[in-house]
């Protein structure tokens, strides 16, 4: 499904401590593209990567996804609009401490009406042994990988994931983007990954570069290499 | 497919076990012992309601000094009134001190319910009340001798004017011991001298739709009536005014609402305490709620899924509770009744009320408190979650402390944090308190109230006259009882007029010589707020009459609500003869003949009725003293180790920076110490108030006056309870603390 973004502004404060964090973003991601989104601490990418979701609200411009756009959506609208669309996966993953495994990738089945296998999703993700553990009996890029199944399992049309390798180390970050490129191929859907690490974005079939709450870069990757080749 | 957020409802209480298991009990207690409550109440109003009618309990009696005449009966019948001779005779000396009313075999009203035999078919049969004979041992078969006769028990019953015994009708409290009532056959009432028969008459309207107005004009005809006959009236009594009829009736209407309202609060407490530990886990699931909204969940599940482990335990606690209610503690309820009331066996009725009260009401009051307060958590957006900013609008400012220690200002800042917890803490302390000093206070009140009237009390016999008779050594009285409305209490007050002699021996206070003028006795003046030099209007019923008098003095004279004034006065006043009187009072005991006699009473009559009301409610306060423990134990070991995890990080973080874990525990700890050592400090006077204002409304239900004290050991005692509970539950935390890792500190956090 295809995303765009159109003019979107957003300040934070009032008076003169009011701070325009994100300029008028324009951009189109294209359907099944995975998308990385670059740029330093405070350059307004986290703040887009939430306006997108629907977790936070631009003052001005919106995203349209498919057929829905964000703008004029009310609290309700937009919880809909992240039910049906969306996919959530971040740093810390947030997974539920006294659910499985399985359980908590059920948790988002649960709002889905045609949920992907879910143990075949296990199997994806290469937890179907772990199934019937608790978070805190896994690793961390195994907490990482439900957090990935759990966001998945509904079949959102567009994967959003925040840091996703940000808290892992070298090697379970690379297992992560191989799972997320893995995914990207089965299941063909929009990924945005929004990265401080410079080399995700050889992987990427679109990359764009923030700035000051601006896109100073945005450009197609002709040749994306696997995940399993990037160094950092 | 099936919300697997579900199976963590479940987790949830099995990982919070000791916290839920806490409200759990305290939720069940307290559901169990109000539906019990409710349910023998109601089903003991049923039974008394259809008593009133299949027993044909009486709309009032009066006693004639002589037979009625066949003339003043036409009255009864043009007037469609029912009237039973419900004669009797007084043994005042049964097994030595107990009084016995023996009746006449009864017709037409105030009929009977044998528990056990049946009744008397011969001259030498009786029957006895059931909780008279219960208390002085005596079964069916046994002979007994009252007023000279011996009689053999046939059976024991409840007789439907006798639901309470109380001796006289001015009495505080029931005589279950010294006072009870007997019936014979109309053979057997023979046999009694006919100079000790009361000529006592039962009256009953046929029409039962008469409104009260109605009734009172009638009734006022009646007196009207048997008086134009030559009748010399004495004791016209309502059915409403008579305590051994009225006053379970009454009872029980007001042990209702109070144990309602008691039942409601507790009910908001527990509610608090869910939303606090509710609140508590959003706070810890901040992240995971985030993830949850951002990944599609509505508002509205969230609250669904938070409201869930309350509304289980709730709906648990509930159904237990009502089992338990139906099962275990009917009968304590019940044997309660039975042990101070006289009424036909109470058959157990399902009661849509009790139900109401003790399971929708419950889950109602925990749906809607929760409800809001979760709203109140979750309207924050997902990002907000996200972030763990869970502050609404703008960052409050910073509160400034004085220039104390560190280690002062950082429990002020902990006291400051948890304040929603320790104010729930607050309330529970003054409630569980509050309950304790209605259990261990209510003895020393009731002893201290037994204590004054007995030095006040100026003589050791009184004698109420049928006739005015001298007999040597005593003083003449005149009493009289007039009423007065109460504004504070909504009902007429009873007064009793007592016309003494100038020079009297017994009373040294100075009566006033003139008709408008009194001297009223100290519980009148503090029950009816009155002093010196204040007005009061008493209404003599019998003859519609209203009188003013100023208020000139307040005496020490503690067993009666009452007026004191010259007997001349007060017979001019009357329109008697100046030299009237109807009561003797001696220190000696006097010798009068028993026809003359129409009640005869002892200091220890007097004063030791009292004793019984402490008989009557020994199980309930020793219920409330051990409840209110209890419940202090639970809600501070719920909220103080919310507290603690709520902080168990810091604690951790304290540890690593180097503080041991006795220091570390400390910071936190000693934050609670001190806000339950000042709460239960500062709860001390609010909880004497609250008694105060409790037994200001008890005063109103009762007709006397029971002055409001507690010695200085029951706020002590109370203070130590909570202090002491507090220690109990903290040496619990200390280890608590003790287990927390510092590795908790180190872990990758957001």
């Amino acid at each position: 499904m295809k995303l765009k973004i159109n003019n979107v502004h957003k300040f934070y404060g009032e008076g003169e401590s009011r701070v325009e964090v994100l300029r008028g973003i324009d951009c189109e991601i294209k359907d099944g593209e995975i998308c990385v989104l670059l740029g330093p601490s405070g350059s307004g990418k986290s703040t887009l990567l939430n306006i997108i979701g629907g977790i936070e609200t631009a003052d001005e411009g919106c995203i349209d996804i498919g057929d829905d756009c964000t703008d004029d959506m009310n609290e309700k609208q937009l919880t809909l609009y992240r039910r049906n669309h969306l996919g959530f996966v971040f740093q810390f993953y947030n997974l539920i401490p006294n659910l499985t495994v399985k359980e908590n990738i059920e948790v988002c089945a649960y709002l889905s009406d045609k949920p992907l296998e879910i143990n075949d999703l296990l199997k994806t993700l290469g937890l179907y042994e772990h199934r019937d553990k608790l978070p805190s009996q896994l690793s961390g890029g195994q907490q990482q990988r439900c957090a990935i199944g759990r966001a998945l399992v509904k079949n959102p049309s567009l994967l959003l994931c925040d840091e996703p390798t940000g808290a892992l180390d070298y090697s379970t970050s690379k297992e992560i983007l191989k799972l997320i490129e893995d995914i990207n191929a089965k299941y063909h859907n929009t990924i945005l990954i929004v990265t401080h690490n410079d080399a995700i974005k050889s992987m990427a079939n679109r990359v764009l570069r923030m700035r000051d709450g601006k896109i100073v870069k945005n450009y197609e990757n002709e040749t994306p290499i696997h995940a399993a080749d990037l160094e950092w | 497919m099936k919300n697997p957020l579900n199976r963590r409802v479940f987790r949830e209480i099995k990982e919070n076990a000791g916290k839920y298991l806490g409200i759990f009990v305290i939720l069940a207690c307290i559901i169990f012992v109000g539906s019990a409550f409710m349910v023998t109440l109601s089903s003991a109003d049923i039974t008394l309601k259809n008593q009133e009618n299949t027993r044909m309990t009486e709309d009032g009696n009066f006693e004639l000094l002589q037979e009625m005449p066949e003339d003043a009966k036409k009255f009864f019948e043009e007037n469609q009134i029912l009237l039973e001779e419900n004669f009797y005779v007084t043994e005042n000396e049964f097994l030595e001190k107990a009084k016995v009313l023996v009746y006449n075999e009864r017709e037409t009203l105030n009929l009977y319910d044998i528990f056990e035999g049946e009744a008397p078919k011969n001259e030498s049969e009786i029957i006895l009340d059931r909780l008279f004979a219960d208390n002085h041992d005596i079964k069916v078969g046994d002979s007994i001798t009252l007023c000279g006769n011996r009689f053999q028990v046939s059976g024991l019953a409840a007789f439907a004017d006798y639901t309470s015994l109380f001796k006289s009708n001015q009495d505080l409290v029931m005589d279950v011991q010294g006072f009870g009532v007997a019936m014979v056959s109309r053979e057997g009432f023979e046999r009694f001298d006919k100079s000790q028969i009361t000529h006592h008459y039962s009256y009953r309207f046929e029409d039962r739709d008469l409104s009260d107005k109605e009734k009172k004009e009638l009734a006022e005809d009646m007196q009207v009536s048997l008086v134009m006959n030559g009748c010399l009236l004495q004791n016209f009594l309502s059915a409403d005014h008579n305590q051994c009829i009225s006053f379970l009736k009454n009872d029980m209407g007001k042990d209702g609402p109070m144990m309602e309202v008691f039942l409601y609060i507790l009910l908001v407490i527990i509610a608090f305490v869910f939303a606090v530990l509710t609140g508590n886990t959003i706070e810890k699931e901040a992240t995971v709620i985030g993830t949850l909204r951002a990944l599609g969940y509505t508002r509205a599940e969230m609250i669904w899924h938070y409201l869930r482990p309350t509304l289980l335990v709730t709906v648990v606690a509930a159904i237990v509770g009502n089992i338990l209610g139906y099962t275990v503690m009917l009968e304590p309820f019940l044997s309660m009744y039975y042990s101070s009331y006289c009424l036909p066996p109470i058959a157990i009725q399902f009661s849509m009320r009790a139900f109401a009260i003790t399971t929708i009401a419950p889950v109602v009051i925990m749906v809607i408190i929760n409800v809001v307060l979760l709203y109140n958590k979750l309207v924050l957006s997902p990002l907000k979650f996200l972030r763990k900013d869970l502050k609404k609008g703008k960052q409050k400012k910073v509160v400034k402390l004085p220039d104390l220690s560190f280690m002062s200002r950082f429990r002020i800042r902990v006291i400051l944090q948890n304040k929603i917890c320790y104010l729930i803490l607050f309330v529970g302390i003054y409630l569980s308190g509050l309950l304790l000093m209605f259990g261990v206070g209510l003895g020393p009140l009731l002893d201290h109230y037994v204590e004054n009237i007995d030095q006040t009390l100026p003589y050791e016999y009184q004698y109420i006259l049928k006739a005015p008779v001298e007999a040597g050594g005593g003083e003449k009285v005149k009493m009289y009882s007039m009423s007065t409305y109460s504004k504070q209490y909504d009902k007429d007050i009873e007064i009793t007029l007592m016309g003494v002699e100038k020079n009297s021996s017994f009373f040294d206070y100075v009566p006033s010589a003139k008709e408008e003028e009194a001297v009223i006795t100290e519980p009148m003046a503090k029950k009816l707020k009155l002093k010196a030099g204040d007005e009061i209007t008493l209404k003599d019923s019998y003859f519609d009459k209203e009188y003013t008098f100023k208020i000139t003095a307040v005496c020490d004279y503690d067993s009666t609500l009452g007026i004191f004034m010259e007997r001349e006065v007060l017979n001019k006043l009357l329109g008697a003869d100046a030299e009237d009187f109807n009561c003797l009072v001696s220190n000696e005991k006097l010798t009068i003949d028993e026809a003359y006699l129409a009640k005869y009473l002892t200091r220890s009559d007097i004063i030791g009725a009292t004793g019984q009301l402490m008989d009557m409610f020994d199980t309930v306060l020793k219920v409330f003293s051990i409840s209110s423990v209890v419940i202090y134990m639970i809600l501070m070991y719920i909220l103080t180790k919310t507290v603690i995890e709520k902080n168990a990080l810091y604690i951790s973080f304290m540890k690593v920076f180097g503080y041991n874990s006795k220091e570390a525990g400390s910071l936190y700890l000693h934050a609670t110490g001190i806000t339950v050592i000042l709460s239960v400090l500062v709860c001390l006077p609010l909880q004497h108030l609250g008694f105060g204002a409790l037994m200001d409304s008890i005063t109103g239900m009762i007709e006397g006056y029971v002055p409001f004290y507690l010695p200085a050991w029951v706020y002590v005692f109370i203070a130590v309870v909570g202090i002491g509970a507090y220690f109990v539950i903290n040496s619990f935390h200390v280890r608590k603390v003790q287990k927390i890792p510092m590795s908790d500190a180190l872990k990758n956090r957001e």
